[in-house]
């Protein structure tokens, strides 16, 4: 047999005589024949295989992606959006019996040693915008945003220690090994980026948060879905660059000597498992390119830098609200900001007072930006922003060095902006302590439901089969919360 | 391929379904498939749409919809077309399950032409799920063929479907190593394959790999899997633990083919064996592989609790294959299990102490006895210097002080003791001595093991699961759907009761469950594709018959996992060629029935010890801590605690990817992307995936770059220029390359040359062989 030469597209017709004559049942021909039609670098991204391929949800979709700022370690509303007066009047008093019974609290032992008075917040609140949203005075960007935005002041959640709470915000379950929604949505739909993971995650603070990787995890899923983290400087993602004294060209011949055996083998074998391992080696030299492009500020201007308050080189919040923004240009489909550390129990370095100032500061204008930026580039429509922590915090204080809140998952205050949703709308209310919801009541479950539907995707639909049973985002809970749609 | 007779289709249908013809005949061919397949839903437990099809006249009366058949019209009738999935508003039953066979809605349709003639006074159909049903043994098919080919060629007659050939030798020989040890064959390997032309030279090689202790390491992969093994306590702050000892006690069960049952009994409750030894107390580190919570503020009893759920669970998956844990909030909704029964088995296993087991080696007690020697010395001797003073000597945490200073049994420290003594006796100095060496006791190796508490914990029924809400008490018991247990009375049953309850021979599913399991690691799939879930949700074996031989010769052989792996590996079906089959696309697209092999991508531990034997650097020690390979910087900041990964240097780096050390928070990213389980729960199956991240790693990743130097230093050491293609094909294939394929890495290796000289040549071709897709998997 005369050598191919090396080149693809000589190979490929021998492989194309070798397969219609062989086995031209055994695959899904069409893929095949788009694969060996287009040999090119860039062409071997259209075979059908491919798990992240953008498919229909089962519904009409409003949204096509997610920007989800996680607050970790559970911001205080009472501090930030759900302002009581009353607090304010029954400062240092102990809470009513009433509201106790039957709860049960982290750090029980300490909190109840001396049992717990109720904490006036110290910060200044007013109504902004035509909604006459109560923001208070740590967050005057966000303040100027309020009617881009829904609130939610009645979310709930289950579990009240920071990694269950967590695993339960991103996979509706306490329990380690499920999958996050960023997975279940790409699961789901796939991506729009077809040279970017379809879940990237995002992170800033001083630590990663509690309970790591598995918050962006794919559980039983297959591991396609899992969010990769995209690391603010040096490697982006992990392995993605070319190794030490290998040139782009060497790389380039390296795949191509990979996939004219691999396609030699597919020949061979017939087995559709092949044309995948070709996409996926062009779609990991194309990200070795797209992904450093993705996160380069070069091409940024120095007004949408002053926007967000970030700078081009230092690792934030703020931007990597804009590399957000970025990700959703290039099609990500689900991208998730942690920023740490809102864990405000009073201790050192998460009291209320200097520590919560500190945290506000750092997200304050850059999540006020990227919504503007959104609306202004016309990508809010599509983008679903949505911000908020695994709980809230308590109305009583917490007695250690400095002022602080307990967890708290009654009551915690969210908000989401952009496609689908409402616009300068306000959800739920609290009782006069900020304790407990007294009208609509949004669940953990509620929102996945509402974000799943939102996205196209039926949540009672949207399962996998695992350890024989059929399992769901939502378990087998879940409303849409009607009065957030648009 | 055996001659197949040209037969009526009556005869097929008899062989499909055993013994009867498609005659129509109610009790015979309709009632039995009415039974199997609808009175789950409509019978006398459940009547879905208002319908019961557990008797003739039930059918008849027909439910929510009207009468269920039209006697003499087949066609007109709503259950044939709602079995078809021909009706406009039912959806096709059994609902989310296979269709019938055609030859079951053939002897239904005919009983209807026929006028369904229904017997009088009929008892209703009982149904009983296969799997609580204990395995029979029948004959294999044909008595000259190997048992398993004699099954599943039976199945592909009827289907009129030839299997495969036999792979080609190379290829079949690395399929077998890669499956009994988890290592390619070495080229060497291959040749005395080859060159050995005595009858059995593949049996032969069977028996060698079994005896092999990296068939122990391949194989306790496969359960460390199961037993959601690691080597850090889970949770968000994931500190280190040492259970490695447990692992190394796998390996050696599975090197030594320790018996099934054994392994189960001494696994479960190794600690209430009569007079137990260490190795079976280290055994019952299978059930320490539960996360520990370690964060500030929990409740510690919530999370004891979560780990005997956790245990609970795990034992349903792993021995019986059932979701039990489906029953710890409500009664199971599928399967006969109720929520009392769940929190009786969970009674069996809240009986426990957690302690940590010290199993020093001989090095470390010595060094151990002697450290504490000094320190009883020490302490004497300040003693008798503060008796006068009345001061109390500091620190006193090794017991008694009576070993006099210079007793006998002193050790061969004593002559260094002797000049740290030879200044005049100084209490300060003598106690600020012993504080140092309180801080520095010899370490021993230690494992987490269970022990029974004297008395048993209360147990009882959490309301809707939730621990706080006490429900009513529950003393250990076995759920009554399956065999029952012969627990000795006047004592409450134990732990040790319920793994001997588990591994009795009349236990319907432990066998079928473990040969079911081994049968998937061989063919990508079990022969119940739901392998973690043997009840009624579960998909029904594809070979019922040859799921129920293998189980029952599980049992005759004395549960020799051995001989289990020389059955499968030596039968024809096995052996066969994996290449995908163009004339089964539309009849078996899936493979279900065998007539070929299926190609497997390799396991992520597996992957790295394919490059790690490739190039040379295998390092083939067996057991001990885990190791610390290189990995990319930053992974270990995605954890809540940053935690530190020291390379390990010399032959640890070179380890089996088995013995990298896994933590749960920030696992080896070269195992994670390669779909290693996450070790939060047990996991019976690994995913397949197939993904960029995968490609990243096996191009850029410093070890496996690292590796591709090593193996073009090897090719270069130990092949003349020409040869080098070839040698480097076989290190990771096994086959030579065929000349397209040399022609194609000449071309490579030649433009390399040019332009970058010949050793980095070299690297390329190395790098493009380790990236094989050929290279990463079974064939």
């Amino acid at each position: 047999m005369t050598p191919p030469q090396g080149t693809p597209s000589s190979l490929a017709s021998v492989t194309r005589r070798h397969f219609f004559s062989r086995c031209s049942i055994g695959l899904g021909s069409v893929a095949l024949a788009s694969l060996l039609d287009r040999t090119g670098a860039h062409a071997l991204s259209g075979a059908t295989s491919h798990p992240l391929a953008p498919r229909a949800g089962h519904l009409p979709a409003r949204a096509k992606n997610v920007i989800f700022l996680f607050m970790a370690g559970g911001p205080s509303q009472l501090e930030l959006f759900d302002y009581k007066p009353r607090l304010q009047e029954l400062n240092g008093q102990a809470i009513p019996d009433s509201y106790l019974e039957g709860k049960r609290f982290a750090f029980m032992d300490s909190s109840f040693k001396n049992k717990s008075t109720l904490l006036a917040s110290r910060r200044a609140f007013k109504r902004h915008g035509a909604s006459g949203m109560w923001v208070s005075e740590l967050f005057p960007h966000t303040a100027r945003i309020v009617d881009d935005v829904t609130f939610i002041r009645s979310c709930a959640t289950d579990v009240f220690n920071h990694a269950p709470a967590k695993l339960f915000m991103n996979t509706g379950s306490s329990q380690f090994g499920r999958p996050s929604m960023g997975a279940w949505v790409t699961y789901g739909i796939g991506s729009d980026a077809d040279n970017l993971p379809g879940f990237v995650v995002l992170q800033s603070g001083p630590r990663g948060p509690r309970g790591g990787a598995v918050n962006w995890g794919s559980g039983f899923l297959p591991t396609t879905f899992q969010g990769v983290p995209l690391r603010a400087q040096g490697e982006p993602i992990l392995n993605l660059t070319t190794p030490d004294g290998i040139s782009s060209q060497r790389q380039r011949r390296t795949i191509d000597a990979v996939r004219d055996l691999n396609l030699q083998r597919l020949v061979e074998t017939g087995d559709p498992e092949i044309t995948t391992r070709i996409a996926a080696y062009e779609m990991a030299y194309r990200m070795q390119t797209s992904a450093p492009e993705a996160i380069d500020l070069r091409g940024e201007s120095d007004a949408t830098l002053a926007l967000y308050g970030a700078d081009r080189g230092t690792p934030s919040f703020a931007r990597n609200c804009l590399l957000a923004r970025r990700l959703v240009e290039r099609g990500v489909r689900f991208i998730q900001l942690y920023h740490t550390n809102w864990d405000s129990h009073g201790g050192p370095g998460e009291n209320l007072e200097n520590d919560f100032e500190k945290v506000c500061r750092e997200v304050d204008q850059g999540q006020a930006a990227l919504v503007k930026d959104l609306k202004s580039r016309g990508l809010l429509e599509d983008t679903l922003v949505v911000w908020g922590g695994e709980f809230g915090r308590t109305p009583m204080g917490e007695s250690r060095e400095k002022t602080g809140r307990n967890h708290h998952i009654d009551a915690f205050t969210m908000w989401v902006a952009g496609a689908g949703v409402k616009a300068g709308a306000i959800i739920g209310e609290t009782d006069e302590l900020g304790f407990g919801p007294v009208r609509e009541r949004v669940h953990v479950h509620d929102l996945h439901a509402t974000l799943l539907h939102l996205l196209g995707l039926d949540h009672k639909r949207l399962t996998f089969r695992f350890q024989g049973r059929d399992f769901r985002l939502t378990d087998v809970h879940g409303e849409i919360v009607t009065p957030l749609l648009a | 391929m055996r001659p197949f007779p040209k037969i009526s289709s009556a005869l097929l249908t008899a062989l499909a379904f055993g013994a009867f013809p498609a005659s129509g005949d109610y009790l015979q061919d309709v009632k039995p498939v009415l039974t199997r397949h609808c009175v789950a839903c409509h019978g006398a437990d459940q009547q879905k749409a208002g319908l019961r099809l557990d008797t003739a006249e039930a059918l008849r009366k027909g439910g929510d919809s009207g009468p269920g058949i039209v006697p003499k019209s087949s066609g007109q009738s709503l259950a044939i077309q709602v079995i078809e999935g021909a009706h406009d508003s039912i959806s096709r039953m059994p609902y989310k399950k296979p269709p019938l066979a055609h030859e079951e809605l053939d002897a239904i349709r005919a009983w209807i032409d026929e006028g369904a003639p229904a017997p009088a006074n009929e008892a209703p159909g009982r149904f009983v799920h296969w799997a609580f049903v204990p395995p029979v043994r029948e004959t294999p098919p044909d008595i000259a063929a190997h048992p398993i080919d004699a099954f599943i060629r039976d199945r592909l007659a009827r289907e009129n479907i030839e299997p495969s050939p036999e792979a080609d030798p190379i290829t079949l020989l690395r399929r077998l190593h890669l499956d009994l040890t988890g290592l390619p064959p070495t080229p060497g390997e291959v040749d005395s394959y080859l060159g050995d032309s005595r009858p059995e030279a593949y049996e032969r090689r069977v028996d060698q790999l079994l005896q092999s202790p990296h068939h122990g390491e391949r194989w306790a992969r496969w359960w460390l899997d199961v037993a959601r093994y690691a080597d850090s306590n889970g949770y968000s702050i994931d500190a280190p633990r040492s259970l490695w000892p447990w692992r190394d006690w796998v390996i050696r069960a599975f090197h030594e083919d320790k018996p099934f049952d054994t392994f189960i009994v001494e696994q479960l409750a190794g600690d209430l064996l009569p007079d137990a030894t260490l190795d079976q107390r280290i055994a019952t580190g299978f059930h320490r592989n539960t996360q520990i919570n370690q964060e500030g503020g929990i409740d510690p009893e919530q999370f004891r609790i979560e780990s005997i759920i956790d245990r609970v669970n795990t034992t349903g998956t792993a021995f019986l294959g059932l979701t039990v844990g489906c029953a710890q909030c409500h009664d199971h909704k599928f399967d006969p299990i109720s929520q009392r029964e769940y929190f009786q088995l969970f009674a069996f296993l809240n009986n426990q102490d957690e302690p940590t087991l010290p199993i020093p080696t001989p090095e470390q007690q010595a060094a151990r006895d002697w450290h504490d020697t000094r320190v009883r010395r020490l302490e004497a001797e300040l003693k008798a210097l503060t008796a006068d003073t009345g001061n109390p000597p500091a620190g006193e945490s090794f017991g008694k002080t009576e070993a006099p200073a210079a007793s006998a049994d002193a050790s061969s420290g004593a002559a260094k003791d002797a000049q740290d003594t030879n200044t005049a006796p100084d209490p300060a100095r003598i106690r600020s001595e012993l504080k140092r060496l309180q801080r520095s006791r010899p370490g021993v190796d230690t494992t987490l093991v269970l022990v029974e508490r004297e008395k048993p914990r209360e147990s009882y029924v959490f309301i809707k699961g939730d621990f706080t809400r006490r429900g009513p008490d529950v003393t250990p018991a076995t759920p009554a759907v399956l065999h029952p247990s012969r627990f000795p009375e006047g004592r409450l049953p134990t732990r040790l009761d319920l793994a001997r309850w588990i591994v009795d021979p009349a236990n319907p599913l432990t066998a079928r469950v473990t040969v079911n399991r081994v049968w998937q690691q061989y063919f990508g799939r079990g022969l119940v594709e739901t392998e973690n879930d043997f009840g009624t949700q579960g998909i029904p074996p594809t070979h019922p018959r040859l799921l129920d031989w293998l189980a029952t010769e599980l049992i005759r052989e004395k549960w020799s996992l051995h001989a289990l792996h020389r059955l499968i590996v030596t039968s024809a079906t096995y052996r066969q060629s994996s290449h995908v089959r163009p004339d089964l696309a539309n009849r078996d697209a899936n493979n279900r029935l065998l007539a070929r092999q299926n190609r497997l991508r390799l396991d992520a531990e597996i992957i790295r010890d394919v490059a790690l034997a490739a190039s040379g650097k295998l390092d083939r020690t067996v057991g001990g801590p885990g190791v610390y390979p290189p990995q990319p910087a930053g992974v270990m900041n995605l954890g809540q605690s940053r935690r530190e990964w020291l390379v390990s240097d010399g032959g640890d780096r070179y380890r089996r990817g088995l013995y990298t050390f896994f933590w749960r928070a920030t696992p080896h990213p070269a195992l994670a992307v390669f779909d290693a389980p996450d070790a939060f729960s047990a996991c019976t199956r690994r995913l397949r995936s197939n993904t960029p991240l995968q490609a990243l790693t096996l191009l850029n990743d410093a070890a496996f770059v690292e590796l591709a130097g090593a193996l073009a230093e090897r090719i270069t050491r130990e092949a003349p220029p020409e040869g080098r293609i070839d040698l480097g094909f076989r290190l990771c294939l096994a086959r030579s390359p065929s000349p397209t394929e040399r022609a194609r890495l000449q071309d490579l290796v030649r433009a390399e040359a040019r332009d970058f000289g010949e050793p980095l040549a070299w690297q390329s071709l190395a790098r493009v062989l380790l990236n094989l897709d050929e290279t990463i998997t079974r064939e």
